[in-house]
């Protein structure tokens, strides 16, 4: 469902992505550790061209993100058609970005009609908060009005940026387990989290990255039960 | 010395106790008092002048607060006003579109733009634009270099009250559009992100987020430019424009009762000023929607 091809990205002098290659299968839900600055946040960016790679390539449902084919040259996509591919690719922000200006039902409603922004709604449980302003909110039903937002263009595939990281410890519960929900309902995901118990339980395979490039990955009991690579174990032994 | 680990804001020799039961008494600012006071006198004197003082001349003041002609002029300053400010804003939203624009051109174009309107002083411009027949005796459509499909003469096409509609909006353009960018940039970027990331079309971007956002910032600054217009329309009296100010002059002319008729500009120019304070005040509190808890 996604492909991501050699793909290198800078910023200025400053490498941050050295040729990641990664594979999602529809249905998949692939969670994706590594230190803070490794690039993890970043490869997350360019699969719905929020940041335009350097170098390599990024498909989504067979199709090429930012630029199209045509005998045998790559013609870069204006704004309004990559516009039209990212409904195909939900993203969830650490710090939630709703539109402070408008309710939650309102948020939802911006990329969907109204009774189907309702379902979506009712759906992460905020049924009955549909006009609470997002500061009326806690940071965890913010999340949720974020999830319910991204989902509503009935996205391909949905992008967690460290979904949970601006939270209150008490609120990650509530979030994590929507997360929850949409692994199960069979949804492709993927979540760029600390939170490695969540990882455990709902990733079908954990990607390690580190310095810009995957130094491993495998199902979780692999990548955290029995890691190979040293900078792994090293990640782990600090976070579990 | 204080001992650690013990408090020892009660002394020895006062018991807690006391200290509970003691009365508060609060500060006193004597000075305070003293400027109260001091205003007061003279705002008094102020008012038994303006009630004693046969200068002030009320009697012609009411006589003419409310005549016709005054009426048409104010009519005339809120019309200039409205189309300045609607015009104004209009262009000034087209030029700070360009000047945040990504083409570099583009940005040049609305960066031009708001130096040269900035550097003219607003009573030059409307002289250029009550004058402008002298530079361009006809204005016509046509092909560039080529031929002329129509044809109008200048002073038929730009009246008096048109220069100085013109010319109020340019002016105002120039303005606006530095005032819609303060409040574009005053937005987060990660709206527009994630409004990016959701796939909502560009113009729709502008329109249903990044522009009711950012009017919590542009709203204070946009009511002193409309404010200021309004009273700046007294400029376009050099043009012999039926305005309030304009008008007060020329029947002061005739009467030479000069404070008078000064009054009558000054307490429309007040009343008007206090509507547009307090439609401020409403607009901006649609805006600050969001905000409630």
């Amino acid at each position: 469902m996604i492909e991501v091809l050699g793909v290198h990205k800078s910023f200025g002098t400053l490498e941050v992505l050295r040729g990641v290659s990664l594979e999602v299968e529809a249905g998949e839900v692939v969670v994706v550790l590594g230190p803070s600055g490794s690039g993890k946040s970043t490869l997350l960016r360019t699969i719905n061209h929020l940041e335009k790679v350097d170098r390599g390539f990024i498909a989504v449902d067979g199709e090429l993100i930012g630029y199209r084919r045509r005998g045998g040259k790559l013609y870069e996509l204006k704004e309004r058609d990559v516009l039209k591919q990212r409904r195909n690719i939900g993203f969830v922000f650490q710090n939630f970005n709703l539109f402070p200006h408008l309710t939650a039902l309102e948020n939802v409603a911006e990329v969907a009609d109204l009774a189907e922004a309702r379902r979506f709604l009712d759906r992460v449980g905020l049924a009955d908060k549909e006009n609470a302003y997002p500061r009326q909110l806690s940071g965890g039903q913010q999340q949720r009005v974020a999830i319910a937002r991204a989902l509503a263009t009935h996205p391909k595939v949905v992008l967690f940026d460290e979904p949970t990281s601006a939270l209150d410890p008490e609120l990650v519960g509530e979030v994590l387990d929507v997360l929850r929900d949409l692994a199960r309902s069979g949804t492709t995901m993927v979540v760029v989290t600390h939170e490695i118990g969540f990882a455990r339980e709902v990733a079908d395979r954990i990607v390690f990255i580190d310095q810009g490039a995957i130094v491993e990955e495998g199902t979780p009991g692999e990548v955290l039960d029995h890691p190979v690579h040293e900078r792994t174990r090293a990640f782990l032994s600090k976070v579990l | 010395m204080p001992s650690s680990g013990t408090l020892t804001i009660v002394s020895s020799k006062d018991r807690s106790e006391d200290l509970v039961s003691s009365p508060v008494v609060a500060a006193r600012h004597p000075w305070r008092w003293v400027g109260v006071v001091a205003v007061l006198v003279l705002a008094a004197q102020f008012v038994h002048g303006l009630v004693t003082n046969p200068g002030w001349d009320w009697p012609t003041f009411a006589r003419y607060f409310t005549a016709q002609s005054i009426l048409t002029a104010v009519g005339t300053t809120i019309l200039l006003t409205v189309l300045g400010t609607v015009i104004g804003f209009a262009l000034g939203i087209v030029v700070a579109i360009l000047r945040m624009s990504r083409s570099p051109f583009l940005s040049a174009v609305g960066w031009t733009y708001i130096w040269a309107f900035r550097s003219i002083p607003l009573i030059v411009q409307l002289l250029f634009w009550f004058n402008i027949s002298y530079l361009y005796q006809r204005l016509s459509l046509g092909v560039p270099f080529g031929p002329e499909f129509v044809s109008f003469e200048t002073v038929e096409l730009i009246s008096p009250m048109g220069a100085a509609v013109l010319g109020l909006a340019l002016h105002q353009a120039a303005y606006a559009a530095e005032i819609v960018r303060s409040g574009v940039i005053s937005v987060d970027p990660g709206q527009l992100e994630a409004a990016a990331a959701l796939g909502i079309p560009k113009g729709r971007q502008f329109r249903r987020i990044v522009l009711p956002q950012a009017m919590r910032a542009i709203l204070p600054n946009a009511a002193n430019e409309v404010i200021s217009l309004f009273k700046g329309t007294s400029v376009v009296s050099v043009m012999a424009i039926g305005e309030l100010f304009y008008q007060v002059q020329v029947i002061y002319g005739r009467n030479a009762r000069v404070v008078a008729l000064l009054m009558v500009a000054t307490v429309w120019y007040i009343i008007l000023t206090t509507l547009l304070s307090v439609g401020q005040h409403y607009v901006e509190r649609y805006f600050a929607r969001g905000d409630r808890r």
